[in-house]
């Protein structure tokens, strides 16, 4: 009763005793126990998920308590695996442990928030009588107004609005953009939709229904390795962490698999008590090293070099010395290897030159359909060159023959890997070399047959096989004295030669590529190699994933079970894409979408090209063509879009509602006379690509949307230049940029335009950096308010995220804050823009008959002269859209009939979608209101988007596979039905995966398959159920003959070193004087944080330094006078970063390791180089694209979204850390006049 | 009534009621901040010095004024002159009374310096370690007067102040005995009263707390669970 009246029973508290007096009973109050008990009660529990880019994909129990969630824990009830694997769960970790702080946190952006002038500004037009659309056109030509409000982002000011007001403005700003500019001039910028594909689709939906551009990511973030699509036609697969258990030898490379595959690591750890061998790589002490057997502290950067070392030992020992019956049968049908190659002389040497082709022989060897793309193999059974089955020939335009059955015009055939037994000739073949020291290139001799084409030329052709051999240095007694042993390190690719550029011992090379090779060969391909970002996120990051894919090809892996290439860099699996595209993109209403390439995109319109220091000549091989000599990157950028390879948004200095009106006006009525049309006036150069003048302001991006990301704060590589030039604000830009004065196609404006974007809306839960820079920030619904799917390819379960409670504050969900920005649009757009054509320009999209636009690899530039201007072969299609723009949001809330009229398609296929819709009609209901979209199925809510999606989706149901997967069996000739059967009958929906996740179904969608034998594994039905990979020659390719592959030297796998982007030529005087430090600036995934989430929540504050920090070697730390916890600046050209350094054993000398995405909003004080507050991780990056990435119109080398495009990589990058006054300087003072109008650091005039 | 009769007669109740049902009411509602509040984590340097000078002063004054204002005057007189009684009570009070003083010093310098310790202090925190502090050096203050006195030996105002803090005990409190007292007791006392007055609303209640029982508690305890037998 009372606590104190208890205290007064003192003398009779004792009721008994026990144990001679050692123990008492006693009757005090228990009461305090119920605070605990009461600690851990909860009303109700709901599952989610957090949807954030860790591919972790974890089911959760949400307790709610009051109303408010309380707390979460780890689910733990997960379908079964096979009898024979380990279980999923427990799935989760430390930062998905603290996710519910956020939700009641300061952080939390509770009410619509708008930069306070921007909106003064805005009510004072609107209360001078003037329109929405009126009042944002007066604020926006009225420069002095336009800058006092976009002059100050990024230095708070924000106040609270309402979502009437909010959305008015925002509706506003994209309707006068549309009608002055041209709705390409509107870009949207969201990452990963598995990890919240609805609240994606949101977003997504709304900007490609009113024609506006969705930017890429996974290039972007340089997650995607382009070597994927180079090699396998696939933008990315990978084995389910599971089928880590099944290997037998794993290879763990720069994937930091307890710390950024939490919830997976155990698979890992399961395996290594399954006998499976594990070898670690890193450069530094990573959690993972401690996984390993044998630890290999490889140089950052030099991944290449090993891994070519030990695809030299697997290649001698396995291929060469004797040769493994398995890797035999795989190398033939699998890869490759057996493919014929043209030898060609270039500047007087002998080199690689293109496929051979059906088309090169007499009567295109009877393969009329597509001869050029039908490449050659030695068949050894007829004793003549055939064309096989599975090239991408026979992909489009004919069927049943698409398989990669040993086959060729229906005959069996053995395909012949090496003519060195049966060759007319030996030549030497000169191959582009890279490492400094060892000259530009190397000359190998390579046995090769004679062979009269049917033009009449006389080739010497010899096979994949043959070339690579030599490549990696392996002597066949063909008398050009290559290495006779391991040590002999002067010959390329040898252990002995890698060990000096890698720092491994040879020892260690030669005995894990022997066991690698070894392992594979006994257990059939069951090696693995797990690879992270540490070797992905390099300018040259396609040549260590090659090397490491060749390995895997020499040993049988790819497609294994327990084996191949495990990549796990941000690749979320978007299982239900097919259902989830058309929502996404507005498919069902209207094709195509404007999708863009974002490290393009960001690299011109945040005028880092201007900064330039990589010339692209420097790039090219010696072996090169180079048609381009002399160009630079930024020009070969603006060629490869004409040349309709790569995407353009905004696509031309012309508003392209004005354009389609002007086709319409001179005649043209349909989408052909309107593409030729278009076509005529680019080659007249009446009309030009708007890259070509990136600067004019008629190209500026004029708003940007961002949700579900941290652009400014996290990926935004060139930090200071996105805020200098795309934002106009307070910048650490510390030179002038005046290097991109030397592009050749791309307009130079002697002043740099700054300042460019009109309006930015950030729309988030948390007020991070992104928010801290728009203009409007509108507060979405937490992971715990909305209903949504996440997926992931670490396992194969489809999740909900659950509404566990109601969004608190004013909140909202994404679909339903886009479906209100819609609303209002729509209304606005009925006075200002009605109903219009728009030209949208598309270029040759991968998996669609358009990627075989340009034949035999070859370089046609229209604008030089040579070749015709050809909508879809030698430029962009030119596709005719119409924008119904006051139905937007009508549409917006209903699946429109083009799924019924056009079908749904993926990777190629087509099937019939009738069924699904009239289904969904019943699920969903109808819209009732009457509109264009009455009577068709709602997606008026968030359940109903998510039903849509997993009805549409072969993953998610049974008849849709069967639809599906019956395309895929009209191509290979191959039934595949096998695959889904059982569960043909089987629809998941949403309310299935909230009583508990479940196992999506097999479909072609993806290369691997869900079963009782096998684990998810890539290629796995390339491989079993013989579909070709997507490339042009149908198989796993080490050889590419583009004539860019070429010219930048990388037609075969080779080492190159990192690139110098020659950043800290620049520092600023004062910091030259002082002792300091150049350290390669590299930027892991964070322990406490996923990118920039959680690192600001303050559970994950509390667990280290409380704010930025970075590693230095103890060693580097004493030469410059530093101790551990000293704050530091990081500064080079690019910026500056303030830190605190972190002095550690864990790294080697010479580098400085950031965690990745400790952005601008805990704990940062002002630069003393920049006088601005101290950057981000990014702040001292700058992109450089590489000029490969742009390839198109060629088999795998043809754009789609997230497939294809230039990669914004950034480890390549050095900086200069230096000892700062320890009394660092917060800059917490008044903003002053002259403060803001010093927008750049000092003695910046540009 | 007289301000004197207020401050003297009633406040000293005021301060005794305040401070009893206040610690009553703050153990039975508010149990989780019936604490020491201690920020020793936060910043532990000078600590050892400051907190045991303080503790050891501040204990030692309490049973000295107990000592010798509760205890009846016939009890001194078997074992000391009243003169001597007034120097064990002068050197007592300066020996304790410095400590305390001087350990309060530095707890007040450290809380108003140290910035973690800063950063979590609430006013009530800073507040009462500020009067803990004068009240001590206030006290101090009477030691030159008391010294006056027992060289004269006079110990008259002693035993008077003894008398009215019986008179308080008592329930009998009797505000013209101070009459000729000097306003440097009083100061004192009033301090002193008022110390018992902020007493439930500050740290000081885990004076009611100290673990003295554990020394003496058998190795196990079974906390039956209450019977509800209504």
């Amino acid at each position: 009763m009372s606590h104190f009246l208890d205290r007064l029973k003192y003398f009779n508290r004792i009721k008994s005793t026990y144990s001679k007096g050692h123990g008492i009973v006693t009757e005090e109050d228990r009461g305090w126990e119920d605070t605990y008990r009461n600690r851990w009660r909860h009303d109700k529990v709901v599952r989610s998920t957090h949807g954030v880019n860790c591919t972790g994909g974890c089911s959760w129990q949400i307790f709610v308590k009051n109303g408010l969630v309380s707390y979460e824990m780890q689910q733990t009830d997960y379908p079964r695996t096979r009898e024979d694997l380990p279980n999923h769960e427990p799935r989760g970790c430390q930062r998905g442990a603290s996710f519910s702080w956020y939700l009641y946190s300061p952080h939390r952006i509770k009410y619509p928030l708008i930069r306070g002038r921007l909106l003064d500004l805005y009510r004072s037009e609107r209360s001078s009588g003037k329109d929405p659309v009126e009042s944002w056109e007066a604020i926006q030509s009225d420069k002095e107004k336009r800058d006092s409000y976009v002059g100050v982002r990024g230095l708070g000011g924000f106040a609270r609005s309402t979502w009437d007001e909010v959305v008015e403005i925002t509706a506003a700003a994209n309707v006068y953009t549309i009608k002055k500019y041209g709705p390409d001039r509107i870009y949207g910028f969201s990452p990963i939709p598995a990890m919240s594909m609805i609240s994606y689709a949101a977003g997504s939906r709304y900007l490609s229904m009113i024609g506006a551009g969705v930017g890429s990511f996974y290039d972007w973030y340089c997650d995607l390795p382009p070597s994927s699509p180079q090699v396998w036609g696939e933008q990315t697969d990978v084995p389910e962490s599971a089928d880590w258990y099944n290997s037998k030898y794993i290879i763990v490379c720069g994937a930091n698999l307890p710390m950024t595959r939490t919830p997976d690591a155990h698979f890992a750890v399961e395996s290594r008590y399954n006998g499976t061998k594990v070898v670690s790589m890193a450069p530094d002490y990573a959690e993972y090293v401690k996984f390993a057997d044998l630890w290999m502290p490889v140089k950052q950067g030099t991944d290449a070099a090993a891994f070519m070392a030990m695809g030299h030992v697997a290649l001698k020992e396995f291929h060469v010395d004797k040769q493994d019956p398995y890797f035999a049968e795989y190398a033939r049908s699998f890869t490759d290897f057996p493919m014929q190659v043209i030898l060609e002389e270039v500047n007087g040497k002998m080199v690689t030159g293109r496929f051979l082709r059906a088309s090169d022989f007499d009567n295109n060897m009877g393969e009329d359909n597509n001869p050029e793309w039908k490449t050659v193999v030695f068949d050894s059974k007829s004793g003549s060159f055939v064309a096989p089955n599975g090239s991408i020939g026979f992909r489009w335009g004919e069927e049943g023959k698409w398989n990669i059955l040993e086959q060729a015009a229906g005959n069996e055939i053995e395909a012949e890997l090496s003519c060195i037994d049966s060759k007319d000739a030996v030549v030497d073949v000169t191959f582009p070399h890279f490492n400094p020291e060892e000259g530009d290139s190397i000359v190998r001799k390579i046995p090769v047959r004679k062979l009269k084409l049917a033009n009449g030329d006389e080739v010497m052709v010899t096979s994949v096989c043959d070339l690579q051999i030599s490549q990696y240095g392996i002597d066949r007694g063909l008398g050009d004295n290559l290495a006779t042993s391991y040590d002999d390190d002067t010959v390329p690719y040898t252990p002995a030669w890698a060990a000096k550029i890698t720092g491994v011992p040879a020892a260690d090379l030669e005995k894990t590529g022997r066991e690698f090779a070894d392992n594979a060969s006994k257990t059939r391909g069951k090696s693995m190699v797990i690879l992270g970002a540490a070797i992905t996120h390099w300018y040259h990051t396609d040549m260590h994933y090659r090397g490491i894919m060749n390995l895997l090809h020499i040993c049988g892996c790819v497609g294994q079970s327990g084996g191949g290439w495990a990549h796990y860099v941000g690749q979320e699996k978007l299982r239900p894409q097919a259902g989830w595209a058309p929502i996404a993109f507005g498919l069902d209403w209207q094709r195509p979408p404007r999708h863009m390439a974002s490290t393009t995109y960001w690299y011109f319109h945040t005028d880092q090209w201007r900064y330039e220091r990589v010339e692209a000549d420097n790039l090219l091989a010696s072996t090169a063509k180079a048609k381009y000599r002399g160009n630079q990157l930024a020009d070969y950028n603006v060629a490869a879009q004409r040349m309709g390879w790569t995407p353009s948004i905004p696509q031309f200095d012309q508003n392209p509602l004005e354009l389609a009106k002007e086709a319409e006006d001179a005649g043209a009525t349909d989408e052909a006379a309107v593409s030729k049309y278009v076509a005529e006036k680019l080659q007249k150069g009446d009309l030009n690509f708007a890259y070509e003048d990136i600067d004019a302001e008629e190209n500026f991006p004029r708003n940007l949307f961002v949700w579900r990301s941290n652009l400014i704060g996290s990926s935004s590589k060139g930090h200071e230049y996105f805020l200098k030039h795309l934002l106009g604000a307070q910048n650490g830009v510390l030179t002038e940029g005046t290097e991109g004065k030397a592009c050749k196609e791309v307009k130079w404006h002697e002043k740099a335009p700054t300042g460019k974007l009109d309006l930015m809306v950030d729309i988030n839960f948390r007020l991070n950096s992104t928010g801290a820079y728009s203009d409007i920030v509108l507060p979405t619904a937490t992971w715990y308010e909305k209903a949504d799917l996440n997926t992931t390819d670490m396992h194969p379960f489809v999740h909900p995220l659950g509404k566990a409670v109601d969004p608190a504050w004013e909140a909202r969900s994404d679909w339903q804050i886009f479906k209100t920005i819609a609303k209002k649009f729509s209304e606005l757009s009925e006075k200002h823009l009605g109903t219009v054509k728009d030209v949208v320009s598309l270029p040759m999209q991968h998996d669609t008959a358009a990627a075989m636009a340009q034949p035999f690899g070859e370089v046609k530039d229209w604008k030089k002269g040579e070749c015709d201007i050809i909508p879809g072969k030698t430029a962009p299609f030119f596709k005719v859209v119409e924008r119904d723009y006051p139905n937007t949001y009508a549409k917006y809330i209903a699946l429109g009939p083009l799924m019924k009229k056009l079908g749904n398609n993926i990777k190629g296929i087509d099937w019939n979608t009738d069924h699904e819709v009239d289904e969904l009609a019943e699920c969903n209901g109808t819209i009732k209101e009457e509109g264009i979209s009455k009577g068709m199925p709602s997606l008026a809510e968030d359940i109903h988007v998510c039903d849509a999606v997993m009805r549409m989706a072969p993953e998610t149901n049974g008849e849709v596979a069967h639809k599906s997967w019956s395309g895929q069996s009209k191509k290979t000739g191959i039934s595949h039905s096998h695959l889904y059967e059982g569960r043909r009958e089987e629809k998941i929906t949403y309310r299935d995966i909230v009583a508990q996740p479940r196992k999506i179904i097999t479909a072609p969608t993806w290369s691997g398959i869900e079963s009782e034998e096998v684990s998810y594994n890539a290629c796995y039905t390339n491989l079993h159920e013989k579909i070709p990979l997507r490339t042009v020659t149908g198989r796993a390719q080490f050889y590419m003959d583009h004539e860019w592959m070429l010219d930048f030297g990388e037609g075969f796998a080779a080492y190159k070193p990192a690139l110098d982007t020659k950043s800290t030529i620049t520092i600023p005087e004062d910091v030259k004087k002082k002792p300091h430090l150049k350290l390669n600036w590299i930027t892991p995934h964070s322990k406490w944080g996923i990118h920039s989430t959680y690192q600001d929540n303050l559970r994950m504050l509390t667990l280290f330094r409380g704010g930025p920090y970075f590693w230095i070697s103890e060693e580097d730390a004493q030469s410059i006078g530093l101790v551990d916890n000293d704050w530091v600046e990081a500064v080079n050209a690019n910026g500056a970063t303030m830190a605190r350094v972190v002095v550690s054993q864990r790294v080697p000398n010479g580098m400085a390791l950031m965690y990745h995405a400790q952005e601008k909003n805990v704990n940062v004080p002002g630069s003393p180089s920049t006088g601005k507050r101290g950057g981000i991780l990014n702040a001292v990056t700058r992109t450089v694209p590489k000029p490969t990435h742009m390839i198109g119109g060629y088999g795998q080398f043809a754009y789609s979204f997230n497939y294809y495009g230039p990669i914004g990589s950034n480890r390549d990058e050095y900086v200069v850390v230096h000892k700062v006054d320890q009394n660092v300087d917060w800059l917490e003072r008044e903003l002053t006049p002259e403060r803001e109008k010093k927008k750049n650091p000092p003695g910046i005039n540009n | 009534m007289s301000l004197e009769n207020f401050l003297f007669g009633v406040y000293p109740y005021i301060a005794g009621v305040v401070f009893i049902l206040g610690s009553w009411i703050r153990f039975d509602r508010e149990q989780y901040t019936w604490k020491a509040d201690s920020s020793q984590l936060l910043g532990n340097k000078g600590m050892v010095l400051a907190s045991n000078l303080f503790h050891i002063g501040v204990l030692g004054i309490f049973f000295g004024h107990a000592a010798g204002m509760l205890l009846p005057h016939s009890w001194w007189q078997l074992v000391a002159t009243d003169v001597q009684h007034q120097y064990i009570a002068i050197y007592a009070g300066m020996v304790f009374g410095g400590l305390a003083a001087i350990g309060a010093a530095l707890l007040f310098y450290r809380r108003m310096t140290n910035d973690r310790v800063k950063s979590v202090s609430r006013f009530r925190d800073n507040f009462v370690i500020f009067w803990l502090l004068a009240t001590a050096l206030l006290g101090l203050n009477t030691i030159s007067g008391s010294m006056h006195h027992a060289a004269d030996g006079d110990v008259t105002i002693m035993l008077t102040l003894a008398e009215y803090v019986k008179s308080i005990a008592t329930l009998s409190v009797d505000p013209s005995l101070l009459a000729g007292v000097p306003h440097t007791y009083k100061l004192h006392m009033l301090f002193g009263m008022t110390l018992f007055l902020v007493f439930p609303f500050t740290r000081l209640v885990h004076v009611w707390s100290v673990p003295l029982t554990y020394l003496m508690r058998p190795y196990q305890i079974v906390r039956r669970k209450r019977m509800r037998t209504n």
